[in-house]
């Protein structure tokens, strides 16, 4: 797609130059851009980035169908790529439940935007102050950050860390303060501030008599949007897919993000299928179980959102990630 | 900058252990204020519970002194929620416990739990009369009770369960069946004429008669019919051998789905696309399933109810070992397995609200009940006496009752074998069973095959080893019993 975008951008403008006696069709071939391929490799590589795009998306149409298939001819027929009956009763079901689903869409977006303001916010301070060759302890601090990516406290230290000393059990902070900051994404920071805001700049906002917080948020935040942009797309997808800390953390219904609720009902069918449990043991816990449909209309609703979002980050993602990623 | 790393280091180190000394002496209770009893319980959060625990603070502040934090954690969080808050050491009273949520065998010998040995004469007299001795013996671990049972089926009976709209359809003489071959009729009647139907519900291990030391997957077992207490191997059995040829010739004539192996299908009894399948039965379990069906079933035993490891501990509640105050706990414990009131509050809910009371003294559920306070009646707490509802049986504790004195112990009950000295050659035994062990039970593949081929390879994966360690323990474990 990208590669036959960039094709046509190139060519156009040739065959407008000369385009007043030869018809541009012929002129084209003839004029050959020295990047693109040949007509025949062309096609080749289109159809088999197709085949690839086809194969990404075809699990969510699947899950989509699946999701608007009718709950009976599903079990008596498994999943099925054109089902014999369509239904919304799954869509209806998670109706039923609206209230809390409609809590746990609060809640997930709460953290989401919240979390990936703050954790931008953070991370940028903390890559921009190691970026900067002045900061005396900086080695220090980067090599404090890059511990963290190695070595950890396990699980059952953190936890309690976050529910002895920090008091976060059911609590929304639960949610967002173990994600706020993350060791790569600081890297990826500071590679990017190193490389693109060139110490010169600096020098020059300092002699005009400029402070460094407004030289942080003047100068060096609107120079490297791109690499926020990557960042805060991790933090928000970070945030919107996480259901462990709401595991280990939340007991409250009405703090469960969406995702964990998901996970929830994944988890308990698992359960079910490991755990041959008795006649009466059964009764109470299959009837809170939605069906196979729900579930995949649970998961179209609660990925449509985060969807929708990316391709508004995505003119700056490319670009941030290609200049961050480069180490010096 | 090595020193300044350290100096951190112990900077953080002190911190933490100041803040830690705070959190831990803080609650001191004079003898006069309740006690708050904090109370992990598997289930599903219900919507009134807040409502229901509000009564249930008032009654037990009265009866005992104490009121109830009771968290419930969903089924498939439960263990993981539980491992990582006992290995935390959080502070908690008392937590749901079995043999296949929050093991009940391995916190036992941690040492998470309190014993209860002593402490059941002083603070729990009317639980130890409550509850069937069986239970309080087979619970026991190293010669030591960690957690009260509860009051249910103690035996293991596997039945076949069978659509009684189909079986009415075709004439069926369901009453000769009483193994696994002599449905075989019935099955290829259904084969022919019913094709919407699957003559045999997707998960179908057979049922064998072998006492399991790990499960009924692993091939550690002693059959229960034996008398000289030999652990072997069941794969290498004749019985196992016949049974699963008859599961693969049931599978090649297509009365048991293809996927059989590989399929999740949870198999939802309000599904009716099934003939036949397999469950545990517990007195008037019929009832039971045609109610959550909506239609009726019909069943027949395969086997003798049997008093196993599992079946014994599969409900318990355990005092934990950071409880500030077990013995305010036990006698929690011992009024909610003996006072039908409590026991009714924290099952049925509320009177009126929840639940009706009608003439005769037996119950039925307000639409309440079911939409938010739908509790796990089994997981918490003697069921001897609770309510009938209007459409049971006046006899249904006493079915349980005489089940329960019919059910024979298993020759481990009581046997829990630790598996830390064959540690690795256990890793690989579950490896090769993993692989195998689907495929044969379901009858996908042919036992005659593939029975030698397993059976090879658990004896390449150590299973000479394991079973020797396992009948070295059992055998010690059976000379204590009868000293």
């Amino acid at each position: 797609m990208k590669r036959k975008l960039s094709n046509e951008q190139v060519t156009k403008p040739d065959g407008n130059l000369s385009g007043q006696t030869i018809p541009p069709k012929k002129k084209k071939k003839r004029n050959k851009d020295l990047h693109s391929f040949s007509g025949f490799s062309n096609v080749v590589m289109n159809m088999i980035l197709g085949i690839f795009a086809l194969l990404c998306i075809f699990p969510f149409i699947y899950v989509i169908i699946i999701s608007l298939s009718d709950k009976e001819t599903l079990a008596r027929e498994g999943f099925r790529l054109i089902p014999e009956t369509w239904s919304f009763e799954a869509y209806e079901y998670l109706w039923q439940m609206k209230d809390q689903m409609f809590q746990s869409y609060f809640i997930t977006i709460t953290v989401t935007v919240i979390g990936t303001i703050i954790s931008v916010l953070m991370i940028s301070f903390y890559a921009y102050a190691i970026s900067r060759k002045q900061f005396k302890y900086r080695k220090f601090f980067t090599f404090f950050a890059l511990f963290t990516m190695l070595f950890n406290g396990g699980l059952v230290p953190f936890y309690i860390v976050a529910t002895q000393f920090l008091q976060l059990r059911d609590s929304i902070w639960a949610l967002i303060l173990p994600l706020l900051i993350n060791a790569f994404y600081i890297i990826i920071m500071r590679t990017f501030f190193q490389r693109t805001i060139p110490e010169p700049l600096l020098e020059s906002a300092r002699i005009d008599g400029a402070s460094e917080l407004r030289i942080f948020f003047q100068i060096v935040m609107p120079l490297s949007l791109p690499g926020i942009a990557t960042i805060a797309l991790f933090s928000t997808l970070g945030y919107w897919n996480d259901w462990f800390n709401a595991l280990l953390f939340i007991d409250d219904p009405n703090l469960i993000p969406l995702q964990s609720l998901l996970m929830k009902i994944e988890n308990n069918l698992e359960f079910i299928r490991q755990n041959a449990l008795s006649g009466g043991q059964q009764e109470g816990i299959l009837s809170d179980i939605p069906q196979d449909a729900a579930k995949m209309a649970m998961v179209v609703i609660s990925t449509l959102p985060i969807a929708i979002a990316y391709p508004f980050f995505q003119k700056y993602f490319v670009r941030g990630l290609t200049i961050g990623g480069v180490k010096e | 900058m090595g020193n300044k790393l350290i100096l951190l280091l112990v900077l953080m180190l002190s911190l933490s252990a100041i803040l830690m000394g705070c959190s831990s002496n803080a609650a001191d209770n004079e003898d006069s204020d309740p006690y708050e009893i904090k109370w992990y319980m598997i289930g599903t959060p219900q919507k009134d519970l807040d409502q229901v625990m509000e009564e249930v603070n008032e009654y037990t502040k009265e009866k005992i002194n104490a009121t109830i934090d009771l968290t419930m954690l969903d089924w498939g969080d439960y263990d993981q929620r539980m491992q990582v808050i006992v290995a935390s050491g959080e502070p908690f009273d008392i937590s749901f416990t079995s043999s296949w949520a929050n093991n009940y065998v391995l916190n036992a010998r941690k040492g998470a739990f309190v014993e209860l040995d002593d402490m059941l004469d002083e603070y729990g007299k009317d639980l130890k009369d409550a509850i069937d001795p069986a239970f309080l013996e087979g619970a026991k671990v190293g010669g030591h009770l960690y957690a009260v049972p509860t009051n249910k089926e103690v035996g293991q009976q596997s039945v076949l369960v069978f659509n009684e709209r189909l079986a009415d359809k075709y004439n069926m003489d369901l009453s000769v069946v009483n193994s696994l071959e002599d449905v075989e009729p019935f099955l290829k009647t259904i084969k022919e004429n019913e094709p919407n139907f699957n003559p045999i519900a997707t998960f179908f291990p057979p049922d064998m008669p072998f006492d399991y030391i790990i499960d009924d997957k692993h091939p550690f077992a002693i059959p229960l019919d034996s008398n000289d207490h030999k652990i072997i191997n069941p794969y290498e059995t004749q019985e196992m051998l016949d049974k699963l040829k008859t599961m693969h010739d049931y599978y090649e004539k297509g009365y048991i789905r293809a996927d059989a192996a590989t399929s999740t299908d949870p198999n939802p009894l309000e599904v009716e696309n099934w003939f036949m399948r397999k469950e545990f039965y517990q007195p008037y379990a019929e009832l039971q399933w045609s109610r959550s069906a909506g239609y009726d079933v019909v069943v027949r035993p395969e086997s003798d109810p049997v008093t196993l490891n599992g079946s014994v501990t599969g409900s318990m509640q355990a005092i934990s070992i950071t409880s500030k105050n077990p013995e305010k706990s036990l006698e929690f414990l011992n009024l909610l397995n003996t006072d039908p009131k409590l026991r009714t509050l924290l099952d049925m809910g509320i009177k009126d609200v929840h639940y009706e009371e009608m003439e005769d003294g037996k119950i039925k559920d307000l639409p309440a009940r079911i939409e938010s306070f739908n509790m796990p009646s089994f997981a918490i707490g003697n069921q001897f006496i609770l309510p009938l509802y209007e459409d049971e049986p006046e006899d249904k504790w006493d079915a349980f009752k005489e089940f329960n004195e019919k059910s024979t112990p298993a020759p481990t009950l009581g046997f829990h074998f630790d598996p830390s000295p064959v540690r690795t050659e256990l890793a690989a035994i579950s490896n090769v069973t993993n692989e195998f062990a689907k495929p044969l039970l379901t009858g996908s593949v042919d036992p005659e095959e593939y029975l030698p081929k397993a059976n090879q390879k658990f004896e390449e994966a150590g299973l000479e080893k394991v079973l020797n360690e396992m009948q070295k323990q059992y055998d010690e474990w059976r000379e204590d019993q009868q000293s």
